[in-house]
């Protein structure tokens, strides 16, 4: 019973690994920056969800309407900035460190070191739970496994579907050949930015829900959701959705039928073994968008 | 090439900041007026990276320290100057900056860095070059091997007994005392001694709860940076306990009473070992009645006479200036206190900056310290002298002292009303 | 062994400064300064060994240095074990599991670097939690390193530990010099640039590839072993962290992957302005500065620091010591500070436009020596008649579809085979099967009498099988003549680098590129590159040259001339299968056609009975056509 609720919010919390991680995941596969300024947009959407429901009082889930447009934003503007100064794949890593370490700072002289927690009164979702049957469901996982559901739909149907979408996929196997088709990289680019700042904005959002902020937060999502990103095929959206998922599953039953602190070592080996047997990750379905190292 | 030379500029301007502000780590000083060269303290503390938080409390109350200090006449008829410098939590730092302190800029004097792993590092270069090191917060005793290596918070020579041993016998007072614990841990050298014991030392929390009657119904351990608090809050509510005791850090608690409040269950009561102070209030209703092992708490201001509230009041003034969400004097706070009194009383015992001169004094006669008391070091505890804890209690959104009777300032509640 | 002299003196030269530099007036900085730049300086280069000059990027640089911190901490910290054995042990069980990483990770084919890079971040985040659970390891408690006995006459112990430091770090970057200048570098680099191609001309890119994650681990744990006494008390997250990887990373990009001096440029320049921030007092700026400073760096000097410092070593030199000197006699300020200044001049000067310095500052890079053409000796060529590739009843499945089915094939010294058919008949796969790329399903083949369907490619290649491929695969961070004396190096015949560079003019006159030998294959075109694609594989002096379709894309003129590079190929003795669709090439050079269609074996023969057969020109004009 502990193991099925387990597993239950595992899948659940998967749901915001899966939300973090998307953005990475699509930027690297389609525009090949490894972005990790992206942590930085989650950090940032975290802390401004907090201030705006602190100081005007609004509910924090609605605060996302504000964060979404302004990371939206900041990721298209950060994206430019790559695009102006031809970063990509590990020249992105590094300047993307120099970006995540300025802006870690940034919000540390903004908003001090210190933990910081919306309280009770204008956020009452961090004990909110739905209880069907003998399962209860934590709203903010709840909320954060939709708003990814949302985001993967979104994105799967806009690059299988349309136009833009499909130049996505060529801009990431051949930028000449695509633009020679009419493909806009720059317009695309911002855009494909633009909405990885919006998710990190959702995911940054669902974080404030649950958890204290400190600005070294951001290094503590690292391993998960990098495990996430490349056990889901890198810029599958539906891949990385799938692997969020099992990501927090099988984290979950680990600690609850073992130990916790056996967690780190069941997953991160289990991920070890599930590329040594299928290497182009877990859930790739198709080839892979993009060529090889 | 307009945007390379654009760059190029920006790293010129950098170049130039650089070699200039090179006259600022010579003369950042309080204390002037007079004429002697004033005594530099030096020390590390982690103003930035992950122990940033705490590291910030401790700047501040050193800070409040030598104003006053040197306001009153300073140490030696000399004024004092703390040299502090970033380790940005970074152990491999501490060493080095240590290393530069004493033997490049020959500071007279050196007190502990934040966070037990920094302390211990810093307490090896301090051995080497035989400076007295009293330190803050590192209160696992058998770890502190220097013999001039001063605590400033000491549960005593046996931390991994005082701490369970205080909490049993508070809760055991209660009417309705309880009888199952649940025990998660965190896997920090900082909590997890209090359950586990240290080396071969097997005594902690598990030990000694049956010695008190108690069963240990839940015990889990879980690594420092979970980000998943269900399956553990699950097997706590599965595991039915009259007692939550989360030997943990930082918002570990806070994270843990949430999870716990989502699966529809709340502890009956719950024991929080080294939280972050301020983010627990917070939670209203759910933390109300956790208890905690406290240092000070202001409602001690009163029972320690003297300028404690002053201290208290003036720490809240520059805390509250430097945004820090809970510009409360507390337990950090106190230790740091503690520290410097211990390295004045030495300095003033001695009556010299000779480092042999002023350890010999404080084993010969101890130290004065505003929030503990007078406390003596025996080398052969390694100078951790008897604990003074007390247990807080979350009453009213407010930490309140509440164990042992004699320093209680409010009665300790026992588990909520249904 | 004379080059390495000079790593031996600048050991030396740090150990004098390290033991006797505070009587000799060495300011007070360098020593605990010291410490930290050496250990960064071989962890950089460590990293470097195996990610940079392999193109592998391993985020797992950590597990190195918590394993053999461990070690010292369990070793001596909690048994008192001396550090003469823990130490090695450390640095032992590091390269162990480096071993095994790359046993695990190498041996998948289709390994992409992401996947890489997250199972070496895999690793530390387990020995972590493995440490952490586990009391006589750690059991979350950390050790307490005993200070070791120091010899009397060394100061004390700082100076014994930047010693041991420096020892390691200038072992480390010897190491890597190594490398680079040997045949593991090459190799290394081939690797980087095309793995599959540097297989197929004879790299053995397994060994290659475990050297020098070896290497790295052996390093690495070495260097981690001396930092557990560095820092003196060990815990997880203290060895076990992100900083470490993410550091080693960053010092390394900054300074240059490629050269073995790059990472410990990056590592100085970090180290210096870490410190000199934390020095500052302006501690809210530190991580901004530091920030600010990474990123504008690697955006104006995306390759790396080193490439750029060579091209104008004395200005660079120069903007180094200038202020550093000044800074000794003008007391203003800590000479660190000053320090810090010459290397960001240095830095700056490397990376500005040219037309901004002094022209006698800026010294061309030395070209590189044109060595004199040496025409190899003429293989001996087989009896002609006797078989040089023998495939019998081979079949190659990829899932569900047949690329390949029933086919038997020989091939006989001498002769020019020319492989033809319809898009999808099985062609490239079977050009495929022979050089090693995929194994067969079924069925075998044999070169020279030596069964390949179980060797690795490289040893097929060794065995006498060159192949080039249809889009031109050159390793583009080489010149052309060194493409070419890559296949020389570690083709059949191991030549040495020098004997091997000679050889190449003579293979690129074959080719008629001789006078582009100096140029990298950015800029060759498209018949030029195809060109060089054939004299990479003839340089590998094979039995049997395999050319994919190495007329695609050309004018007439261009398919003439290559035409006549294959006729003096062929003349000069080199069996040769010729996967081509042109049939007037196809006329003027094979001596038989073999047809597939639909991966089984049409016709077999002469080109005119084969072209004028009615199911070969069925199979081109389909079923309709009449003869």
């Amino acid at each position: 019973m502990t193991i099925a609720q387990a597993a239950l919010t595992g899948a659940l919390i998967g749901g915001l690994y899966a939300l973090m991680a998307t953005g990475l995941s699509v930027t690297w596969g389609v525009l090949r920056v490894i972005n990790l300024a992206h942590f930085a947009m989650i950090l940032l959407g975290a802390y401004l969800t907090y201030q705006l429901a602190t100081s005007t009082g609004l509910d924090p889930i609605l605060t996302v309407l504000i964060t979404g447009p302004v990371l939206f934003m900041v990721g298209a503007a950060v994206q430019w900035a790559y695009d102006r100064l031809h970063v990509a794949e590990f020249t992105s890593l590094l300047v993307s460190f120099g970006l995540l370490i300025i802006a870690i700072q940034a919000v540390t002289l903004i908003w001090s070191a210190d933990f910081l927690r919306m309280p009770g009164d204008i956020n009452p979702y961090a004990t909110e739970s739905w209880t069907v049957g003998r399962f209860v469901f934590p709203v903010t996982t709840v909320l954060a496994f939709g708003l990814a559901l949302v985001l993967v739909a979104a994105l799967h149907l806009v690059l299988r579907r349309t136009f833009a979408g499909r130049g996505m996929r060529a801009i990431a196997q051949d930028r000449a050949v695509a633009a020679a088709f009419g493909v806009d990289h720059q317009r695309l680019s911002l855009v494909l930015g633009g909405v990885a700042g919006a998710s990190a904005a959702a995911a940054g959002m669902v974080f404030a829900l649950t958890n204290a902020l400190s600005p070294t937060a951001a290094y503590e999502w690292f391993g998960i959701v990098f495990a996430v990103v490349i056990l889901g095929g890198i810029g599958q959206v539906v891949g990385t959705f799938a692997a969020g998922v099992a990501v927090g599953v099988v984290s979950a039953v680990v600690s609850a039928a073992w130990s916790p602190a056996t967690a780190p070592i069941v997953l991160f080996s289990a991920i070890v073994l599930a590329l040594v047997l299928r290497p182009q990750g877990l859930f790739t379905l198709r080839s892979v968008v993009g060529a090889g190292r | 090439m307009q945007k390379r030379v654009r760059l190029a500029a920006a790293l010129v301007a950098l170049v130039a900041a650089t070699a200039a502000c090179s006259s600022r780590s010579d003369d950042s000083g309080s204390g002037s007026g007079s004429s002697d060269k004033p005594i530099v303290v030096g020390s590390t503390l982690s103003l930035t990276g992950i122990f940033a938080a705490t590291g910030k409390i401790h700047q501040i109350a050193g800070q409040e320290y030598v104003d006053r200090l040197n306001k009153n006449g300073g140490l030696l008829g000399r004024q004092v100057q703390w040299k502090v410098l970033d380790d940005q939590s970074d152990q491999a730092k501490v060493g080095q900056l240590y290393e530069q302190l004493i033997s490049q800029d020959k500071v007279d004097l050196v007190i502990g860095p934040y966070a037990t792993p920094n302390i211990l590092s810093a307490m090896a270069v301090a051995q080497r070059h035989n400076y007295v090191l009293p330190q803050h917060t590192a209160v696992l005793a058998p770890q502190l091997t220097y013999s001039c290596q001063f605590p400033a918070w000491s549960y005593g020579p046996r931390p991994n007994e005082f701490i369970p041993t205080q909490l049993f016998d508070a809760v055991a007072s209660l009417p309705d005392a309880p009888k199952r614990i649940a025990v998660v841990t965190s896997q920090s050298g900082s909590a997890a001694f209090v359950t586990d014991g240290f080396g071969s030392d097997k005594t902690g929390m598990l030990t000694i709860a049956p010695q008190k009657g108690l069963q240990v119904v839940a015990n889990v351990h879980y690594p420092p940076t979970t980000s998943d608090w269900a399956p553990i809050a699950a097997q706590v509510r599965a595991a039915k306990p009259d007692l939550v005791v989360n030997n943990g850090l930082g918002v570990d608690a806070v994270n843990l009473l949430q999870a716990m409040k989502q699966l529809n269950y709340r502890p009956p009561m719950m024991f929080a070992l080294f939280p972050a102070p301020g983010p627990l209030l917070g939670l209203g209703d759910l933390s109300a009645g956790t208890l905690t092992t406290s240092l000070f708490q202001p409602d001690q201001a009163g029972k320690l006479g003297g300028d404690v509230q002053a201290i208290v009041d003036d720490f809240k003034t520059r805390a509250t200036a430097a945004k820090l969400p809970y510009p409360v004097f507390e337990t950090q706070a106190a230790a740091s206190w503690n520290a410097w009194d211990i390295l004045a009383d030495g300095v003033k015992a001695a009556g010299s900056l000779d480092q042999q001169k002023i350890c010999d004094s404080l084993h010969a006669d101890g130290a004065q310290t505003t929030f503990s008391g007078k406390v003596t070091f025996d080398p052969a505890d390694h100078n951790f002298w008897a604990g003074t804890e007390t247990l807080a209690q979350i009453q009213g959104g407010k930490w309140v002292t509440v164990w042992p009777q004699d320093k209680a300032a409010a009665q300790l509640r026992g588990p909520a009303a249904a | 062994m004379r080059r390495y002299g000079g790593f031996g003196l600048a050991f030396l030269i740090l150990a004098a400064v390290g033991l006797w530099g505070r009587d000799a007036g060495v300011p007070g900085f360098v020593v605990p300064l010291g410490i930290t730049a050496l250990f960064w300086i071989a962890q950089a280069t460590s990293w470097n060994l195996l990610s940079g000059f392999s193109g592998y990027f391993s985020f797992g640089q950590a597990a190195y240095v918590g394993t053999g911190a461990y070690a010292v901490a369990v070793l001596t910290g909690r048994h008192g074990v001396s550090l003469v054995w823990s130490v090695p042990a450390g640095a032992a069980l590091s390269g162990l599991l480096a071993l095994a990483i790359g046993a695990v990770a190498f041996r998948l084919r289709s390994l992409r670097g992401e996947i890489f890079a997250l199972l070496t971040l895999a690793v530390p985040f387990i020995l972590a939690a493995v440490a952490s659970i586990n009391r006589t390891i750690d059991g979350g408690q950390g050790t307490t390193i005993p200070l070791p006995s120091v010899p009397g006459w060394i100061d004390g112990f700082p100076q014994l530990l930047f010693v041991l430091d420096a020892a390691v770090a200038i072992g480390a970057l010897a190491v890597a010099a190594a490398v680079q200048h040997g045949r593991l570098g090459w190799g290394l680099t081939a690797i980087r640039d095309a793995e599959d191609v540097a297989e197929g001309i004879g790299v053995g890119t397994l060994a290659y590839k475990m050297w020098a994650i070896l290497l790295s681990g052996l390093i690495g744990g070495l260097s981690g072993a001396l930092y557990a006494l560095q820092i003196g008390f060990v815990t997880v997250e203290g060895v076990f962290g992100l900083t470490i990887p993410l550091l080693v990373i960053v010092m390394s990009v900054l300074g240059g992957r490629t050269h073995w001096l790059g990472p410990a440029i990056g590592a100085l320049l970090i180290v210096t302005l870490q410190d000199r921030l934390a020095a500052s007092g302006y501690t809210d700026w530190n991580p901004i500065v530091l920030g600010a400073v990474l990123a504008v760096l690697v955006v104006v000097a995306p390759d790396g620091l080193y490439g750029r410092m060579r091209a104008r070593p004395w200005a660079v030199i120069g903007a180094l010591v200038v202020p550093i000197v000044a800074g000794y006699y003008i007391p203003y300020g800590d000479l660190q500070n000053w320090v810090l200044a010459g290397m960001l001049l240095a830095a700056l000067v490397a990376v500005v436009p040219a037309r901004w310095l002094p022209a006698r500052l800026l010294r061309p890079p030395r070209p590189e020596p044109v060595p004199a053409v040496d025409r190899p000796a003429p293989p001996e060529p087989g009896p002609p008649g006797e078989t040089v590739v023998e495939c019998r009843s081979v079949a190659r499945y990829y899932g569900g579809v047949h690329a390949l089915e029933d086919v038997s094939l020989t091939v006989a010294g001498g002769e020019l085979v020319g492989l033809v058919g319809p898009n999808g008949s099985g062609k490239t796969t079977l050009v495929n099967l022979l050089s090693g790329t995929v194994r067969p399903s079924r069925g075998t083949i044999a070169v020279a009498g030596q069964d390949t369907a179980r060797l690795a490619p490289h040893r097929i290649a060794h065995a006498g099988v060159a192949r080039t491929y249809q889009i031109p695969r050159p390793f583009d961070s080489m010149t052309v003549r060194d493409n070419v004396a890559m296949a020389g190096m570690f083709g059949r015949r191991r030549l040495p680098l020098a004997q091997a560079r000679a050889e190449a003019g003579a293979h690129l006159e074959t080719v008629s590129l001789d006078r582009l030998a100096g140029a990298y294959p950015g800029s060759l075109n498209l018949h030029q590159r195809q060109l060089l694609e054939m004299a990479r594989a003839v340089a590998s002096e094979p039995r049997v040259l395999l050319l994919d379709e190495a007329m695609a894309g050309l004018n007439p003129a261009e398919i003439d001339e290559a035409v006549e590079v294959i006729r003096r190929i062929s003349a000069a003795g080199v069996t040769i299968v010729l996967v081509e669709h042109l049939l007037r090439v196809l006329n003027q050079l094979a001596t038989r056609l073999v047809v597939l269609d639909r991966g089984r074996v049409l016709a077999d023969g002469e080109p005119q009975a084969v072209l004028a057969d009615p199911a070969v020109v069925r199979a081109y004009l389909g079923r309709q056509t009449r003869v």
